[in-house]
């Protein structure tokens, strides 16, 4: 099983420890602040009240058996830099860093932070992304030049089968998956739907208003999609 | 043609059992010309614009649904699930 160190229960720490923990994964997560770590208590396996910079405790703690730290200190600079060089010299095998700007990150990189995240800017681009394309709900980069998306289907794609459509010989963009809104009558006599999601579909699936599809495609043929 | 104001509820369930969701909008638009103080019509709209992804107006429409019945728990579960995504 995989396990992780989570050091810093700020906002973000304490969040990532929680998901960790709560998909059973082995989490050690570490604070200077006792309110902090009793917070997390029986989320994750192990929370221990302790300063992180100290390179000679991290040790003691059997730090150097995990695979994984997620360092959230952000917004103590230095802590946060000598921590990162602490657990590389420990030889953590990926150490991820939670990074305050550019110059804070740059360090990090030069004393050995394999990831680098910025959830806030991720977020906020993400959040502009969404208000500036309501009908595109998620982008994944795959390469420079590939992506997934996953989009709300045109209105002229609606009630043509994907055979008709042809969106991979035209526009060399394949569908993944379509994610559907199924109804069904609720017995207080309301309707209701619960969604589905066809997995490589085939040419003779229909879609129908309002179904969203996983595409796999370049981004310049994703764009003209987008556009159809 | 006078239209009867449960027939036209009546037809949007169809509709929307059917995966028709814009036509049950345009029944609905009808129905709401005639009564608009009734929660299913609000709730069905909300159910039809959230099939299509119309985010926004799904999330007006289940308000209107809870202004009119507060108590509407599945229109409460649905507003609750628009806003957090």
């Amino acid at each position: 099983m995989k396990q992780f160190v989570v050091i810093g229960l700020g906002r973000f720490g304490s969040s990532v420890a929680r998901a960790l923990g709560e998909k059973n994964f082995e989490v050690l997560a570490i604070d200077r602040d006792e309110g902090r770590v009793k917070e997390i208590e029986g989320i994750v396996s192990q929370a221990v009240v302790m300063d992180a910079t100290d390179e000679k405790a991290l040790r003691e703690l059997g730090i150097a058996d995990f695979e994984t730290a997620i360092v959230s200190m952000a917004e103590t600079i230095e802590d946060s830099i000598m921590i990162t060089l602490a657990l590389k010299e420990l030889g953590l095998k990926q150490v991820i860093v939670k990074a305050n700007n550019e110059l804070h990150s740059k360090i990090l990189r030069k004393v050995g932070a394999d990831r680098i995240v910025f959830p806030e800017r991720e977020m906020a681009e993400k959040l502009a992304e969404s208000l500036a394309s309501p009908k595109i709900f998620d982008i994944i980069e795959v390469s420079k030049t590939h992506g997934i998306i996953e989009m709300v289907a045109p209105k002229k794609l609606a009630n043509k089968t994907l055979g008709d459509l042809k969106l991979r010989i035209k526009y060399n963009v394949s569908v993944i998956a379509i994610k559907r809104k199924v109804p069904y009558s609720k017995p207080n006599g309301t309707t209701d739907f619960k969604e589905e999601v066809i997995i490589g579909p085939g040419g003779s699936d229909e879609l129908i208003p309002g179904d969203v599809l996983i595409l796999l495609g370049n981004y310049d043929n994703l764009e003209k999609v987008k556009k159809l | 043609m006078n239209d009867n104001f449960d027939d036209l509820i009546e037809l949007s369930d169809f509709y929307i059992l059917s995966q028709k969701f814009e036509e049950a909008i345009k029944v609905l638009k009808k129905a709401e010309k005639i009564n608009k103080v009734v929660p299913k019509l609000y709730y069905n709209l909300g159910i039809a614009y959230e099939a299509l992804s119309e985010k926004v107006q799904a999330r007006d429409s289940f308000r209107l649904a809870l202004k009119i019945d507060p108590n509407f728990k599945s229109a409460q579960e649905h507003l609750d699930k628009l806003i957090e995504e």
